[in-house]
């Protein structure tokens, strides 16, 4: 989630872009122009240097700021992603640099971004990503210990489970007494019928499944979500897309319908909810770590909504298009009620 | 001791048979009055849960920061409690302990009931009990909570196999001598878990086999329960937590409250059912010394673990000490300190407290000091913060309260039930063990005469005929 402040700082940046563009127009040196050097193909998990010559005619360009970014997709969003920005040398050479993370780059793309108010083309390529390589984001720390794994554990819990369907076995035998002599004791009473020893076999039979569920629980291992990021899938890496604005509509209730119902507490308590004041105001309003409790603090419905519309101190602000009125005074209901329910 | 003036195996074995069936038979007043009491603190305890299932955790007093409670607490007592049973069962039993065969039913019914009974605090603890089952779909055998699964499921059924395999030709007793006087239920559950016993030399090589193997692979079985108990504290980088000797100071403190559980469970059941014959002051004075030895040993971990963590005292741990020694925990933790592991010692220490009230009261202390154990390392761990913020404040509510009440509710129930049940006393064994200790003097006093060499006498594994 992009926090507002940040949103902000990106729209002025492109603003002033536009303005920028608008002002210089065409006027500057169509001469100067990007050459980039580049690897053909890479790994994920490479170290990769990308050549960026700038040059005006034939002389180099000195002190030239320029910019290497690359296509991602993230969750059907589809923008521009900075990988690294650097100055020309007095070659007129800038060494970019980046760790391949992603599995596919899109179209790779060096830009000039000044000094200048200049209108450079910018120089666009294509890096393959060969198959295979690093894991992303699995950190290389740990002693990889052969033979000390899955395997191991399963053998180790197998003995063992293996003992106890021999033991359970063995009740299975006594149910069987065919033969040998009834030995004489002062325990056993006279007369006894043959019973049934199907519990034996009940015994035996469970843990035997139990073994060969626990085997197969074992056996399976899912993977877990580092590992489902091998080649370009779950990326932990926080990307802030450029040029875009993310108004927050809120995780969003799979039914919205079941917040308006009659009973404005019961609304407001899903709102309160679906909007997040939870995550920071605590459940049920009792206050978190960031933000303070407002069960039952809140005043009335005009104060309570300046401050939710304007997002006091480090509060998102909350504007109408957002969070409308209704559900706004549904939220300032249940907060009241909160307070006075849990005393 | 005169062999001859000694009471007939047979009328000892009659006696013992006739006083270990009369719980099943008689039931007295008091016995309704403790079975409801029960029922109600359960019931209860349910309808917490019921509120709980409906508004969610948040009913109890766990957030974000303290996210562990009482729940994980009770999990970790109980399943700390069921060591009671198995390990002091199978270690008495490995070392042919001679006095064992009247406590060790008992001890394997705690295990068996306590097991169940912690592990139910684990889905208690979850706010989304439906989601139990993802522990097997999506566990990975990495995460020490599914080491924790593994364990305990092998636990469970290990515990399970090992109450009810010596108990078989006891059932097969109560079958035969039971016949007819007790209702039709009870009847059919003697008659399908005796196993069609009828005591042939096949069937007791089997269950010879199957005890053997069990006892063995109940020890390291129970050590890893507790052991990986601990780790799912010792696994995670938390002040408090973050030490090496979790694993051992769990287990130790596993047997240390599993053997005070016994001891109270023993002295009611003694008392309720009049077997002051059979469970002597001797058994209390034994377990007394081993609960003083843990006691023991339970000091030195303690002094080991805070000595060497407060030497060096790393960031936080002063916050963890303060708490601990000094601010909001110091009741309980000196409590747990003076009264759960000193006392118990100097009661066994001196011989006038070294008597049954004595070793009681000890077993009552150790069990509180080791409930007030579990808890201070759940919450105080939680409690120190892990980033600049005030640290936050945990007590149980009533919810809470409620359903830990019910947890001890249905711990006790169980046995109240098993008791009206299941035969309490391991009869063959006893009988077993006296008939040994028996041939066991019997040849001493024949070498005293000179009418028996020493080689020829001793540990004679089967019953001399001395016994009229």
């Amino acid at each position: 989630m992009i926090r507002k402040g940040a949103v902000r700082g990106t729209t002025a940046v492109a603003a002033s872009v536009i303005v920028f563009a608008l002002l210089a127009g065409t006027a500057a040196a169509a001469d100067t122009s990007i050459a980039v050097g580049a690897p053909d193909s890479v790994a994920v998990g490479d170290r990769v240097a990308v050549k960026a010559v700038v040059t005006s005619g034939d002389a180099p360009v000195e002190g030239a700021i320029v910019e290497l970014t690359y296509q991602a997709s993230f969750g059907g969003i589809t923008r521009r992603v900075e990988l690294d920005r650097e100055s020309t040398d007095a070659n007129g050479v800038a060494l970019l640099e980046y760790e391949q993370r992603a599995a596919d780059n899109g179209e790779m793309r060096v830009a000039y971004l000044g000094p200048d108010d200049i209108d450079v083309e910018p120089f666009t390529f294509t890096i393959g990503v060969a198959p295979g390589g690093k894991p992303q984001y699995i950190p290389e720390a740990g002693v990889d210990i052969p033979g000390l794994n899955g395997i191991l554990v399963m053998i180790v819990i197998g003995l063992v489970w293996l003992l106890l369907a021999y033991a359970a076995i063995q009740l299975v035998l006594v149910g069987r007494r065919t033969s040998g002599p009834t030995t004489e004791s002062y325990l056993r009473g006279e007369g006894s019928e043959a019973g049934s020893a199907w519990l034996s076999m009940i015994l035996a039979m469970t843990v035997i499944i139990t073994a060969v569920g626990m085997m197969f629980v074992l056996s399976r291992n899912p993977l877990n979500q580092a590992e489902t990021g091998m080649t370009g899938g779950y990326n932990r890496t926080p990307i802030g897309y450029l040029e875009v604005e993310y108004p927050y509509l809120g995780p969003g209730l799979e039914d919205p319908s079941i917040a308006d119902t009659e009973d404005l507490l019961g609304d407001g308590r899903l709102i309160y909810f679906e909007y997040g004041c939870s995550g920071c105001h605590g459940v049920n309003g009792a206050g978190g770590v960031v933000a303070p409790e407002l069960a039952g603090k809140v005043g009335s419905i005009g104060g309570f909504a300046e401050d939710v519309r304007d997002g006091p101190r480090n509060m998102p602000s909350y504007e109408p298009v957002v969070l409308s009125d209704e559900d706004l005074a549904k939220i300032h209901a249940y907060l009241r009620e909160a307070g006075d329910k849990d005393g | 001791m005169d062999p001859m003036k000694v009471e007939s195996t047979h009328d000892w074995t009659e006696r013992l048979i006739r006083d270990t069936t009369r719980p099943v038979l008689k039931t007295t007043p008091i016995y309704w009055i403790w079975l409801a009491f029960l029922v109600i603190v359960f019931g209860w305890g349910l309808y917490a849960y019921s509120l709980q299932l409906r508004e969610g955790l948040l009913v109890t007093a766990m957030r974000d920061r303290i996210s562990w409670g009482l729940y994980i607490s009770a999990f970790v007592f109980f399943i700390g409690i069921s060591h009671a049973g198995t390990l002091i069962s199978a270690i008495l039993r490995a070392s042919k302990a001679k006095w064992r065969a009247p406590v060790t039913r008992m001890a394997e019914f705690i295990t068996a009931v306590a097991l169940i009974t912690g592990a139910m605090f684990v889905v208690i603890d979850l706010g989304r009990p439906d989601r139990f089952f993802n522990v097997y779909v999506f566990g990975r055998w990495q995460s020490p909570i599914m080491w924790d699964v593994m364990a305990i499921t092998t636990y469970l059924v290990a515990s399970i196999l090992y109450l009810y395999t010596p108990m078989i030709p006891d059932l097969a007793l109560f079958r035969d001598r039971l016949k007819n006087k007790v209702g039709f239920f009870r009847e059919w559950i003697y008659e399908t878990a005796a196993l069609d016993w009828l005591g042939t030399s096949d069937q007791k090589h089997a269950l010879g086999r199957g005890i053997t193997v069990l006892m063995i692979i109940i020890i390291p079985i129970a050590v890893s329960v507790h052991t990986v108990v601990s780790w799912i504290f010792g696994m995670t980088l938390r002040v408090g937590w973050n030490t090496s000797i979790f694993g051992v100071l769990f287990v130790a403190g596993a047997i240390f409250s599993g053997i005070a559980t016994l001891v109270i469970v023993m002295a009611i059941l003694r008392k309720a059912f009049h077997w002051e014959e059979y469970i002597t002051e001797l058994h209390f004075r034994y377990l007394g010394y081993l609960l003083a030895i843990f006691a023991v040993i339970m000091v030195y971990f303690n002094v080991s673990e805070f000595l060497t963590v407060g030497f060096k005292l790393e960031e936080g741990e002063e916050f963890a000490f303060r708490q601990l020694f000094l601010e909001d925990f110091a009741g309980p933790f000196w409590f747990y300190i003076v009264l759960g592991l000193v006392v118990p010692v100097l009661i066994m220490v001196f011989p006038k407290t070294r008597s049954i009230p004595g070793v009681i009261t000890a077993a009552v202390l150790v069990d509180l000091a080791m409930f007030i154990e579990r808890y201070f390392i759940v919450v105080t761990g939680l409690r120190v913060p892990l980033m600049p913020y005030e640290p936050a404040d945990y007590f149980p509510t009533w919810q809470e309260w409620s359903i830990f009440a019910a947890g001890l509710a249905f711990f006790a129930l169980m046995i109240t039930i098993a008791v009206k049940v299941f035969p309490m006393l391991a009869v063959w064994e006893m009988v077993e063990e006296r008939e040994d200790r028996l041939a066991n003097h019997l040849g001493k006093e024949l070498v005293a005469n000179g009418s028996l060499d020493a080689a020829g006498s001793a540990h004679n594994s089967e019953p001399t005929g001395g016994v009229p």
